[in-house]
């Protein structure tokens, strides 16, 4: 019941706020929502429910907003993050895996696309995107696996760098131009006509919240079963987790190969979504932007993630009123967040195996 | 005296209300690594409708919309998705970066968005669809490296070397100089592709050297034009410097000191102080008191803004009857600060002026009135 009603809360709340245009508007909406948050704290609400819950809201509001294009785009993007995020979250949340060239698998799931869609049913493109990534995540995992710590991240930071440079270069992937997609085409769905009256990005919002429903679940059960405690246990001790007989490697690149996976699927379906890719999109600041969002968020926890992608894009959206300077706030905003709340807005609970 | 006051506050109410507000957008990069050419633009477009909304004479008041779109494809087409999907906003002046632009067009054509492009220069931006919603007032490569080639075989150049950077801006103009200056006779003597944060040339410009070309052609911005010219005579090569748009500006000599002494360089449009409604836009410009220049591209924004405005007061703000007032037959010769404005039938402003710029004495001076040009010093070669 409780959890029903908070999602019909943060249902009506998130239409007013994708709708709101007005300085004001969006600054009471905004104090409503750190007012909420703060009482929530301070009250230790907890909040237990079914997931199905979160979905049935997304559609509903979705349905609400069936007419405004723009909104149904925000509200697409934040899902394709959240799935992105997902898979950066096996990767840093239980296996402690690094990987700060998120932006750039998401990219090799991008270009994929690109390239095949002319060619190949466009769900199993979305499918490929992935599977290129994992791909390309098994090359760099070698030099992952034979450092550490800083180490480990500066190896994932030259990667991604040299993923924007390799791009640029590279003419028959259009170079610094970028490439054009087609439509995306899914049995009888063609996703760039108008359904009914309503704006065609809902079919996007559809497939998107199926694809967050999937990756949700994956990494749900991953973390309940029990790789999810061989992974857990190789993040906080490895000499203690390989004294207990796991294979660190083993663990590390299951995880980085399944994070990678569902990145590229995100970063397929994302392509698909704008309809054109550049390397502008995938530079290393954007595989910093995911990491922020998962350290936000919280890591560990999908909810946070959820909830902090939410915010990482719909924020500077609605400061855009602010213009050059939403960057500075969108920041500061981060920087405050992360000040009261250093282990981010919804730290992970313990994983509890019974219910 | 009651009855007047409330009489004054009807007549006043009334002709506030008597104009009706008419809603367009600015979209450019405001935050990122090209931010100063985005607030110069976003200044300049805002200077228009401030001017605009001050004349008396204009049917309606306008509200400038200004949108970030970061120089990044996705937030462009998030920022094109938000103006065309807002039925309020009639029309827009959009888009400095050629990616951006690339990949926002098909989203105002779906929307049916007018918009007039204001500093993107890649061709197919244009060229490759046919959509009525897009036009352009600055002039693409295509101009600015055909009269490049042009002039560099006309001064007698037969062998020209090329470094150029690996973004959109220096590869296309490397394919369209390449392509104009072998088609009038002359020979690419070798061509270099560089990335825009590269340090040291010394390969680049020793190979170069042993290919003995008459001049280097350098497409690309400012911070690295400076750092090959100057390493360019640390190896003793003295060959004619020939760059493009991206070097106009004073950084470049400033950067150099002497050095910089007899470079060239083109650029869309005639320079602002050239033209009699040039000179007000500046002295306007100044006036407003804004923080930023408007930096090369602000006047191609301006006249964007204007040309769409005055679109507006002859057809209404109306986004189907604006795109009409904005084709071919009612674009031609029109009068702007960057000069006339013709549109083909792809929306393209087709009589772009190229003015010719040498290095003289620590400025940027046009080359028909340098020394160079009546002989009193010469070009290197």
């Amino acid at each position: 019941m409780k959890a029903a009603a908070v999602a019909a809360v943060a249902t009506a709340f998130a239409w007013l706020l994708l709708r709101a245009e007005s300085q004001t508007s969006i600054s009471l909406l905004l104090l409503l929502a750190v007012a909420a948050g703060v009482a929530a704290a301070r009250l230790r609400f907890r909040l237990s429910g079914p997931s199905v819950l979160a979905f049935a809201a997304v559609a509903v509001l979705a349905l609400l907003l069936r007419e405004d294009d723009f909104s149904l785009l925000l509200l697409t993007r934040i899902l394709i993050v959240v799935v992105a995020c997902l898979g950066l979250n096996v990767q840093f949340g239980y296996a402690g895996v690094v990987n700060f060239a998120g932006a750039s698998f998401f990219g090799v799931g991008g270009y994929t696309a690109a390239i095949l869609a002319p060619r190949l049913p466009h769900l199993l493109v979305l499918l490929l995107g992935g599977a290129a990534a994992a791909l390309v995540g098994s090359i760099l995992i070698l030099p992952v696996l034979r450092t550490r710590g800083h180490y480990a991240a500066l190896v994932t930071i030259a990667f991604a760098l040299l993923f924007r440079t390799f791009l640029e270069v590279n003419d028959t992937l259009g170079g610094p131009q970028g490439l054009k997609l087609p439509e995306l085409v899914i049995g009888p769905f063609h996703f760039n006509d108008p359904v009914f009256d309503a704006s065609f990005y809902l079919r996007y919002v559809a497939l998107g919240l199926v694809l967050a429903a999937l990756a949700l679940g994956v990494v749900q059960r991953l973390e309940r079963s029990w790789i999810g405690v061989a992974l857990d246990a190789v993040r906080l001790d490895e000499i203690a987790a390989a004294s207990f007989g796991l294979s660190i490697a083993r663990w590390k690149i299951a995880a980085f190969t399944i994070g990678n996976f569902i990145t590229g699927v995100a970063g397929a379906l994302s392509a698909f979504m704008i309809g054109f890719i550049a390397p502008n999109n995938y530079a290393f600041s954007e595989s910093l932007i995911l990491v922020s969002i998962l350290l936000l968020g919280g890591i560990g926890n999908p909810w946070g993630l959820a909830l902090a992608s939410a915010i990482v894009i719909v924020l500077p959206e609605k400061l855009q009123t602010i213009q050059e300077y939403r960057f500075l706030i969108f920041a500061a905003v981060v920087i405050l967040i992360l000040l009261f709340r250093p282990a981010g807005l919804l730290p992970r609970p313990l994983r509890r195996l019974k219910t | 005296m009651r009855f007047a006051a409330v009489a004054l506050i009807a007549l006043l109410s009334f002709a506030a209300r008597a104009k009706e507000t008419v809603r367009i957008a600015f979209i450019g990069p405001l935050t990122g690594g090209n931010s100063a050419i985005g607030l110069g633009g976003r200044n300049s477009a805002d200077l228009a409708v401030r001017l605009r909304n001050a004349d008396a004479k204009a049917k309606y008041t306008y509200d400038l919309v200004v949108l970030d779109d970061e120089c990044k494809p996705d937030a462009g087409v998030q920022m094109a998705t938000k103006a065309g999907s807002d039925r309020t906003i009639v029309g827009g002046v959009t888009n400095y970066c050629s990616v951006v632009a690339m990949a926002a067009v098909d989203t105002y054509h779906r929307f049916g968005l007018p918009v007039i492009v204001w500093g993107a220069v890649l061709p197919d931006i244009t060229y490759k669809n046919d959509f009525k919603e897009v036009h352009r007032v600055n002039g693409t490569m295509i101009n600015q490296n055909q009269t490049n080639a042009k002039f560099m075989s006309e001064h007698g150049y037969k062998n020209v070397a090329i470094i150029h950077d690996t973004t959109d801006y220096g590869k296309g103009h490397d394919k369209y100089f390449t392509q104009f200056f072998t088609q009038s006779g002359g020979k690419i003597a070798g061509d270099f592709g560089v990335t825009a944060d590269q340090q040291d040339f010394t390969a680049e410009l020793t190979q170069l050297k042993g290919l003995k070309p008459d001049a280097l052609y350098f497409g690309g911005l400012t911070p690295i034009g400076v750092r090959i010219r100057a390493q360019m005579d640390k190896l003793g090569l003295g060959v004619q410097f020939d760059g493009t748009s991206g070097i106009v500006n004073d950084d470049f000599i400033k950067a150099l000191g002497p050095n910089a002494e007899g470079a060239l360089a083109f650029r869309e449009g005639a320079p602002a102080e050239k033209l009699a409604h040039g000179k007000e836009f500046l002295e306007q410009y100044n006036k407003q008191g804004y923080t930023q220049p408007p930096e090369a591209y602000g006047p191609f924004a301006y006249a964007a803004a204007v040309l769409l405005m005055d679109a507006i007061e002859k057809a209404g703000p109306d986004r189907k009857k604006i795109i009409a007032q904005l084709s071919p037959a009612h674009v031609k010769d029109v009068e702007s600060i960057v000069g006339k404005i013709t549109f083909d039938d792809h929306g393209q402003n087709t009589v772009p002026v190229i003015t010719k710029y040498v290095v003289q004495d620590g400025k940027w001076v046009m080359w028909e009135d340098s020394e160079y040009a009546s002989g009193k010093r010469k070009l290197a070669k």
